[in-house]
């Protein structure tokens, strides 16, 4: 029962078997990796017609043939294709014949029956649990840390590293403010926008600019700013210190004696606490400027409209403001520097500890917001 | 055979740096068939740069490379598949994908270029991985690999797709003296075995000595090749006494 290949193919076979079981299968061309996968695929249909009880494979007329190819004759040679035949193949060269070798159907059972590694529900639960108490641990120490370092920078601030304070200050503070101004003047806009039509109803449009006020000056300056710090920069300050830990630069600090969080860290907070507020209130005079023009198109007059921002304005709106701002510079300073010295090795721990310090950072500026605003509340009634 | 068609790479008045800093001017060298090449130089002497414009990372400022008579630098499309195909790189630390374990790793250019079966590709990766004595690692991830097995799972990864061609960017780098000894002891099987062409960057002068069938020296202050030949014989009769103390420094 002859059967041709395709004629198209390089590589061609014939196939010849007896009614006794044997068959013979002699192959001619190319038997590569283009080749191979039809090959292989008709040759299978061909078997599962036939029953072969001892099969000769006949390779010396092959041009060429590579891993592909020898793995085509391996899997023949073992059975593959005639279960449980008695197999013989003849005419390979000395050099295939030793790539043969590296075959081994051992090395493939072993891998079709290897199981990834699955953990239970009760050790997933225990991994999490532990991981977030050691991380609550770390979180714990580390603010120690960095408050006995920056009030060590505040008594001795000649051992303060100031030069890099204010590298940080320039990167993180100065090249931030085209990208600050610019969203908080949107974001000025669109409250005048959306809060002009409501207070119309009520014959209010006037308060829009106290609003605008009261708004940028305690709420949205403050976390509009720290949200920009903490997607800006503070990923930065992860990334930077991630990368630094695992070229093991943290690793070099600690056998000099310098402590990674003293060296690195201290400066880091010490340019946030600085910088935020002065950020916070170029973000509120931003937000303001951007309600204006707003106000002025509703036909207010630039005079009236900056009497009662002033009017609804107190110092103490602008004190809130400020404080908040401090806390958040904190935060987002100290936060991301922690997720970048936790980084753990291998390729995604950058991009991973990076994540997490934006995803900490926007999360405790909320919270903390939150908490500023109830204490806030509650004192001045 | 006349002496173009013996050489698999040709490379002719290349021209290498960085902005304004020259790194190499001009130089002109071939790498015949089957041959063990090594590059050998100074620390900042421009070898592994030299060799990523062998690899055709970077584009040269003058000058080609050509890899069996095509210039990788300027091809596009089917045509640069088509000579990447010819050959395999391990780089320095293996480059190894950290997500996938070593088979997967090993069987990623067969799932991308081919239309073999699964089993086809199970078989053909680990029977590199055997070919490099790492077949009882194939299930682990690069992590848990030491140095040297993640070298030698780099080698498996490079000569998947059988490349006619193999680059070695410090192959021994971070070795101890036995691993290496057994990668060299590798190459060698590779090269005879397989007729595979290597060309490697190294300053393991042990390796070169039992492994390269040549070498060149590039030198940093004249940009350019300063020897060429045989290292046993450069060590010996190479007219710059620098060259010779260079290659019998550490050997001996």
């Amino acid at each position: 029962m002859p059967a041709k290949p395709p004629a198209d193919l390089p590589v061609r076979w014939e196939l010849s078997a007896s009614p006794d079981g044997t068959a013979k299968l002699a192959f001619t061309g190319e038997l590569d990796a283009d080749s191979t996968p039809e090959a292989w695929h008709n040759l299978e249909t061909e078997f599962k017609e036939i029953k072969v009880l001892s099969l000769e494979i006949e390779v010396r007329q092959l041009a060429s043939c590579d891993s592909a190819g020898l793995a085509l004759l391996y899997h023949l040679s073992v059975g593959g294709m005639t279960q449980g035949a008695t197999i013989n193949l003849t005419g390979l060269s000395p050099e295939l014949q030793h790539l043969l070798h590296s075959f081994s159907s051992e090395d493939f059972q072993a891998l079709q029956e290897h199981e990834p590694a699955c953990s239970s529900l009760v050790e997933d639960v225990g991994t999490a649990t532990w991981s977030w108490l050691s991380d609550l641990r770390q979180q714990v120490t580390f603010i120690g840390e960095v408050t006995l370092g920056v009030l060590a920078a505040l008594f001795r601030p000649r051992r303060m590293r100031w030069k890099e304070v204010f590298r940080v200050f320039e990167v993180a503070g100065v090249n931030a403010l085209p990208i600050v101004s610019l969203l908080t003047f949107l974001v000025g806009m669109v409250i005048a926008f959306e809060s002009a039509q409501p207070l119309a109803q009520l014959g209010a449009q006037v308060f829009v600019a106290n609003l605008l006020g009261l708004v940028m000056s305690r709420e949205l300056g403050p976390v509009m700013a720290a949200i920009m710090l903490a997607g800006r920069s503070g990923s930065a300050f992860a990334a930077e210190l991630g990368t630094m830990k695992v070229n093991e630069e943290l690793n070099a600090l600690e056998t000099m004696g310098l402590s990674p969080v003293q060296f690195l860290v201290v400066q880091r907070v010490v340019a946030g606490l600085l910088l935020t507020p002065v950020l916070t209130i170029y973000a509120m005079y931003a937000g303001l400027l951007g309600g204006i023009p707003v106000l002025l198109g509703l036909g207010f007059p630039l005079r009236m409209v900056l009497h009662q921002v002033q009017s609804g304005l107190h110092f103490g709106d602008l004190a809130e403001g400020i404080c908040k701002s401090i806390v958040f510079g904190g935060i987002v300073a100290s936060v991301s520097c922690l997720r970048g010295i936790q980084t753990g090795e291998g390729p995604r721990a950058v991009g991973e500890s990076t994540t997490r310090s934006v995803v900490s950072s926007i999360l405790l500026i909320i919270l903390s917001d939150a908490i500023i605003a109830a204490l806030t509340y509650t004192l001045r009634k | 055979m006349s002496a173009a068609a013996k050489s698999l790479i040709e490379v002719r008045d290349l021209t290498i740096g960085y902005g304004d800093h020259l790194v190499l001017d001009g130089i002109n060298f071939d790498v015949r068939r089957g041959e063990v090449f090594a590059i050998l130089g100074a620390s900042g002497s421009g070898k592994s740069t030299l060799l990523k414009h062998l690899i055709g990372l970077y584009q040269p400022m003058r000058g080609d490379v050509l890899i069996s008579g095509a210039s990788l630098a300027h091809a596009e499309g089917d045509d640069r598949m088509r000579i990447l195909r010819k050959f395999g790189v391990l780089y320095q630390g293996g480059a190894l994908f950290g997500s996938l374990t070593t088979v997967e790793n090993v069987r990623l250019p067969l799932d991308e270029f081919t239309d073999l079966s699964t089993v086809a590709k199970d078989l053909i990766a680990l029977s590199k991985l055997r070919l490099v004595g790492l077949e009882s690692a194939a299930t682990k991830l690069p992590a848990d690999l030491s140095g040297g097995m993640q070298k030698r799972a780099g080698i498996a990864r490079a000569i998947v797709m059988d490349p006619c061609l193999l680059f070695l960017d410090e192959p021994s780098a971070g070795l101890d003296p036995i691993t290496s000894a057994g990668l060299d002891a590798l190459i060698r099987e590779l090269a005879r075995g397989l007729g595979i062409t290597f060309v490697m960057v190294t300053h393991e002068l042990a390796s070169i000595y039992s492994v390269a069938d040549r070498v060149i020296m590039l030198d940093p202050k004249t940009r350019g090749i300063v020897a060429e030949g045989a290292p046993a014989w450069l060590r010996d009769h190479a007219p710059q006494p620098w060259v010779r103390h260079f290659l019998s420094r550490e050997a001996a």
